[in-house]
């Protein structure tokens, strides 16, 4: 699997570290329930298809990237820095 | 009696002037590069304007914002990944200085000590860098003056394409410095079978 790079270009998968699911938000700190730290922590679909994922590039220029990628065939739909989804992003 | 320290060079001990492999005409030519200033130069978060105009006034570069070497006199500069660059300098009489002047500006990291660079060329150098670089270094997709973070034999390169010398195309290869000898021994095994013209170049002013 190669994965388009916005900052390097493609690149072989193996510079690459995966660290899993895009979409689940930190809940805030005391505040959240136990059941709501269950969720974050442990709970992920495992979808057969479209997944947004992050991957960070490590052998390359260190970024954290947001991949959306058919889990099928592995076919990228779409990648961007993490970074450009706002101050405070996680990873 | 008096005792003198000496610091030694990232490649002493690893390499030497003298040929590797096959004898006869080399079709690989290594340099390693010795007393050059190198540092690693962030951006503070939104400072990259003020970086880019004091390196455009001292040394006189421009801040490359895509994978790419951009050269003034002594000095380059190579992108590093979004907001980091590489300062490379040909020697280190006033290196500090330079660093001291930019500190306020980027977070600054003095690795001259710590990176190891190799200057390659030869006929058969890209014969020799695909047995481990995964980068198309094919001159239609790696031209002159483009730079790459990748990983060569599990060790992590920083290479930038110099100006074409008398020997073709020159790649400048910089690894950490503790994982010189590792890279050695992949770069002297792959270039074996080309022969290879080993050289250290000479200790420049200003070494620190
Ligand atoms: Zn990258």
């Amino acid at each position: 699997m190669r994965i388009p790079c916005p900052h390097c270009g493609a690149r072989d998968a193996q510079e690459f570290s995966y660290l899993g699911a895009a979409d689940p938000q930190r809940p805030d700190g005391l505040d959240a329930t136990e059941a709501a730290m269950l969720d974050y922590v442990y709970q992920r679909d495992n979808p057969a298809g479209r997944h947004r994922e992050l991957w960070y590039h490590g052998a390359g220029c260190h970024a954290w990237l947001t991949v959306t990628r058919d889990t099928r065939t592995h076919a990228i739909e779409s990648i961007e820095p993490v970074r450009r989804r706002g101050a405070g992003a996680a990873a | 009696m008096t005792r003198t320290w000496t610091p030694l060079g990232a490649w002493a001990g690893i390499l030497a002037d003298g040929h590797v492999g096959t004898a006869g005409a080399p079709g690989v030519i290594a340099l390693a590069r010795d007393g050059l200033g190198v540092a690693t130069l962030i951006a503070a978060e939104g400072g990259e304007a003020a970086l880019a105009a004091a390196l455009a006034k001292r040394p006189g570069l421009d801040l490359p914002s895509s994978p790419a070497v951009a050269h003034a006199g002594a000095h380059s500069l190579v992108w590093a990944g979004p907001g980091q660059w590489l300062l490379v300098a040909g020697h280190r009489a006033g290196f500090p200085e330079t660093l001291a002047a930019l500190s306020c500006l980027a977070a600054v990291s003095d690795q001259s000590d710590g990176r190891a660079v190799l200057r390659l060329s030869g006929s058969k150098i890209r014969e020799t860098l695909a047995k481990g670089c995964m980068l198309d270094l094919h001159p239609s997709a790696f031209p002159v003056g483009m730079a790459a973070l990748t990983a060569i034999a599990h060790i992590g390169v920083h290479l930038w394409r110099g100006d074409d010398g008398p020997d073709g195309a020159v790649f400048e290869m910089m690894v950490p410095r503790s994982l010189a000898g590792s890279f050695w021994s992949w770069f002297a095994a792959s270039a074996a079978e080309f022969g290879c013209a080993v050289s250290v170049a000479e200790m420049t002013a200003g070494r620190g």
